[in-house]
């Protein structure tokens, strides 16, 4: 029997990585569910052919009405507010940041007094899975609380995190990640 | 602390199977149908299936011959196994595969396919290596002709969701236009499916039946809206919400409607899967950093779960195993490692599963067999694929935007 050494993969598609120790005995009590139609391929032989089933879907598009904030009254008034950031992995708002939710309260209680404010919390790039998420939704929180402390009524504002989905630059670098680690104000009709 | 045994109940087995332990498997085509391209194509799509059961050294050489020679190709004779086929194009463009197996130059396993789209031959590539893996005896891979749903980024606040295989060859983009995330099959035949859509004023959850392609609302909540897991019988939910800013688990009737909150903790509660129908595990930063929990949905009794690391934020369960995420770094200021490990919830036995980069989103086969993730690292974003049993991992590199979530 020849030994075959196995090459390095050459697919595009394929890459090899090892792992190391110990392996589990996994649960394999698996049912296998597949039901081809089996038809005679020809008279000559006796075996069965496999009708792989199509994968049929159709295309959904997306039909939301996105609920536009570009109104002329709305974008000016939210370019007026600044977004606050936080450090790596925290939710407190420090000194400079408390400041610039003080200087959102007053806009949003005197000109923008008609709106609602939709505050969206962002997190840098260190993983999308929901924790993420909801780190970014705590510093939405941490505003949120900062405001109605300010005197702003807590049901004219909204939350929502957008993980790290959401980046204003991609760079691979220090300044990068603390500009997405944020909180943008927004404000809704 | 547990008192730990002399003898491995727990079935743990070493197991190093050594290249050249392996059977060797070459492949030779038949085929006379469809031009060198598509011919190509095919060949490697069996060659990476083929590779990726891990019971064959398998020899990647392209060889052809005659569907009825008595004989392999004379540099396969000292093959263990040959597989041959042969692509046949009939009068309604369906794609046929007539196969068989030699092993000392006598058949030892044959079967026809067919698939009415030849687009989709990576399917019929799936479903032939699932057969030889069957044939040689193995435990099932089932996983592999399953469809894997994913959410790709392809700019801030842009995403499409995306049906594909497990390779990535085929993709069909289900969900265009607009910030969807977090897709979830809803039933066993993956015939629906639940996604988070961000484009609306309250973050929401819908369901989309890909027969009909109709889409319904399921739910909207302030803060978060996701659905983490699907029971299995697809009769129940797990939802992360967070009105008032508050992340909880929340368990949803499928046929009722009705919601009834889970956890009560005042931090941070996302990320449930059903380890029974009695019992979730979670992601919970309770004991000041992200960790793994299970919860007695009856009782409601809760138990740590990991006692490893400081920050465990992910997990998917099967059986008595969690995977989960663990991070490794703590940097500000440059790349961090993200890790999977796998633990027994019912010895002490923990086994890291990756190496490098940002390993997340951990998902078990629904046999146990593989374990499915996403890896971001260099700059590249890829699905990759665990073979508990084999210790192999194998990637699949996405050629643009990132993956962002997905389920199989």
């Amino acid at each position: 029997m020849k030994n075959i050494l196995i090459s390095s993969v050459v697919t595009a598609l394929l890459v090899l990585t090892g792992c190391s120790d110990k392996d589990p005995v996994v649960d394999e009590s698996a049912n296998i569910t597949t039901k081809p139609t089996a038809e005679t391929a020809s008279s000559n032989t006796s075996v069965d052919t496999v009708v792989v089933d199509s994968v049929q879907e159709e295309m959904v598009e997306n039909t939301d009405s996105v609920v536009s904030s570009n109104s002329g009254d709305i974008s000016s008034l939210e370019k007026d507010f600044t977004s606050v950031y936080f450090d790596f992995d925290k939710f407190t708002l420090d000194g400079s940041n408390a400041d610039k939710v003080s200087t959102g309260a007053k806009i949003a209680n005197s000109a923008a007094s008609a709106f609602t404010v939709k505050l969206e919390g962002n997190c840098d790039e260190w993983g999308s899975d929901e924790y993420n998420f909801a780190l970014g939704l705590k510093r939405a929180n941490a505003v949120k609380k900062a405001l109605v402390a300010e005197g702003v009524d807590a049901n004219r504002i909204t939350m929502v995190s957008y993980g790290e989905s959401n980046p204003t630059c991609s760079d691979k670098t220090q300044d990068c990640w603390a500009q997405n680690r944020r909180v943008d104000f927004k404000l809704l009709p | 602390m547990t008192l730990t045994m002399m003898y491995a109940s727990d079935a743990t087995i070493e197991v190093i199977k050594k290249v050249d332990s392996l059977p060797s498997i070459a492949v030779e085509d038949s085929s006379s149908a469809y031009d060198e391209i598509f011919k190509m194509k095919f060949f490697k799509s069996l060659v990476s299936d083929l590779t990726v059961i891990s019971l064959f050294n398998v020899d990647r050489h392209y060889r052809t011959v005659s569907y009825d020679a008595s004989e392999v190709v004379v540099q396969n004779k000292d093959m263990n196994y040959v597989l041959r086929y042969k692509l046949i194009k009939d009068d309604s463009g369906s794609l046929n595969i007539s196969l068989k197996i030699l092993a000392d130059n006598s058949d030892v396993f044959s079967k026809n396919y067919k698939i009415k789209n030849p687009k989709m031959y990576m399917f019929v590539s799936h479903t032939i290596a699932y057969d030889v893996n069957k044939f040689m005896g193995k435990p099932s891979v089932e996983w592999m002709k399953r469809k894997v749903i994913f959410s790709r980024v392809v700019s801030p606040r842009h995403s499409e969701l995306v049906i594909a295989d497990y390779t990535l060859l085929y993709q069909h983009v289900v969900v265009k236009g607009g910030f969807n995330l977090f897709p979830k099959w809803a039933n066993k035949k993956q015939t629906s499916f639940y996604y988070t859509s961000l484009d609306s004023a309250r973050p929401t959850l819908k369901y989309v039946d890909i027969q009909t392609g109709k889409t319904n609302i399921i739910k909207s909540s302030d803060g978060m809206m996701i659905c983490s897991d699907v029971n299995v019988a697809g009769t129940k939910i797990l939802l992360t919400m967070a009105p008032n800013g508050q992340p909880d688990v929340y368990i949803y009737d499928v046929k009722t409607k009705n919601t009834k909150k889970i956890t009560k903790y005042g931090g941070i509660d996302v990320g449930a899967q059903f380890m029974n129908d009695n019992t979730i595990a979670f992601v919970s930063d309770r004991l000041g950093h992200p960790n793994i929990f299970s919860k007695n949905l009856e009782s409601g009794s809760v138990e740590q779960m990991v006692y490893y690391g400081k920050s465990n934020s992910a997990c998917s369960s099967h059986g008595q195993y969690i995977v989960y995420k663990s991070r490794e770094s703590s940097n500000a200021f440059n790349g961090n490692t993200f890790n999977l490990h796998l633990i027994s919830t019912e010895t002490d036995f923990i086994r890291r599963l990756t190496a490098v980069g940002v390993n997340e989103f951990p998902r078990f086969s629904d046999d146990g067999d593989a374990i499915i993730f996403i890896k971001n690292y260099k700059q590249q974003s890829s699905i990759g694929i665990i073979r508990l049993n084999h210790n192999k991992n194998y990637l699949f590199p996405l050629k643009y935007g990132k993956v962002q979530s997905m389920d199989w």
